[in-house]
């Protein structure tokens, strides 16, 4: 079984989930097998704007373990994470990371905001 | 309105949801209509050229979230416009086109960074597949309200010309404004048709990459799936800067 622990920037009590990522998909939305996918599928809230199809950041998350068990980034990934507030080095949009080790021990922090919900007055 | 300096939502925390009322329908064809939508609580609503809102949809055994570009101009306030296809055997397409004037939606947002707030600088093509001129036209819209914008080009695609949406508005912005252009093209043109057949990616390569040596252009790009990346990769890697191509993929 893979396990994702989830610490919330925001305060929530972390959440750990453990899983089969074979049997993905797990949810409607997101890569099968995302870390967004996952978390939808165990009733793990994680803003997805875009419907998990890599059109926004809402979704970033900033992966603190387990890297190399998970996808690499694309570049259409990589362009919208350029635009994402508190980009870290591992920083990955939920819905296109996915697991792909079924022993995998991720760590992921949900980070507190985002900038995509930007505006102008008129 | 979230204050964009001040973000304090995202990520696990769940956004104030909108609920708006269907104003109006208009069907462009069969299988594709706009939903015009105004605030319940008569409030305002600022986004951007080219930003979308995510619609949430009660479906049998959950809430459900679609992202739809706002195909409207900011300058035009409410009710916001709305372009969406029936897709087979889609639940949330299916459920949208259920929907009956004065009916209830509610959304988040606006989101995105696929935005045009001003004129750009240099000359701007603009390219479309079928209803993905919806983010587009507003960004149109905004870059020709400014006497001194630079040349503007449409590249507008779709299978037949049901599938050129707004084509009247642009045939018009081409004929007052000399310094836009608008080019539709078919996939399935019918006998008599005088505009561009084939792909966008066709006409693309031919115009952009070895029709010339400029490479001083920005693109904005939106369409359905691969071809999206493949227009992005071509002109990347023909010497247009990563950050002179830019673009959404639906």
């Amino acid at each position: 079984m893979a396990r994702l622990r989830i610490i919330f920037e925001s305060g929530e009590p972390e959440r750990v989930i453990e899983f089969d990522p074979a049997k993905a998909p797990f949810s409607h939305d997101g890569q099968p097998g995302s870390i967004l996918d996952v978390m939808l599928g165990h009733h793990v809230h994680l803003e997805h704007a875009c419907g998990g199809n890599c059109a926004c950041t809402t979704c970033h998350v900033v992966v603190k373990a387990g890297m190399d068990k998970l996808s690499g980034s694309e570049e259409a990934e990589d362009d919208l994470l350029d635009k994402a507030p508190g980009l870290t080095p591992t920083s990955r949009l939920g819905c296109q990371a996915v697991v792909e080790s079924d022993d995998a021990e991720i760590v992921i922090v949900i980070p507190r905001f985002t900038i995509n919900q930007i505006s102008e007055q008129h | 309105m979230s204050d964009p300096l001040n973000p304090e939502t995202g990520g696990s925390t769940r956004r104030t949801v909108h609920s708006a009322s269907i104003e109006r329908i208009f069907n462009h064809s069969a299988d594709t209509r706009s939903l015009f939508l105004r605030l319940a609580d008569g409030s305002n609503f600022a986004f951007i050229p080219g930003q979308f809102i995510s619609l949430e949809l009660p479906l049998k055994d959950e809430v459900r979230v679609r992202p739809y570009s706002i195909a409207s101009s900011p300058e035009d306030g409410q009710p916001l416009e709305i372009c969406l296809n029936l897709v087979p055997g889609g639940a949330g397409s299916h459920y949208l086109f259920g929907l009956s004037v004065g009916d209830r939606i509610g959304f988040t947002g606006p989101f995105g960074r696929f935005t045009l707030d001003r004129a750009p600088e240099v000359e701007t093509i603009f390219i479309a597949d079928a209803i993905a001129i919806a983010p587009i036209r507003p960004m149109i819209r905004r870059a020709l309200a400014d006497q001194h914008h630079p040349a503007l080009r449409l590249h507008h695609a779709a299978r037949t010309e049901e599938g050129l949406l707004y084509r009247r508005e642009f045939e018009a912005c081409a004929t007052r404004d000399s310094r836009f252009s608008f080019e539709p093209a078919l996939i399935e043109p019918p006998s008599g048709w005088t505009g561009g057949r084939g792909g966008l990616i066709d006409h693309v390569e031919r115009r952009y990459v070895t029709g010339d040596e400029n490479r001083n252009r920005r693109f904005y790009i939106c369409g359905v799936g691969k071809p999206v990346f493949d227009l992005r990769d071509l002109l990347r890697g023909t010497g247009y800067e990563r950050r002179a191509v830019r673009y959404e993929r639906w």
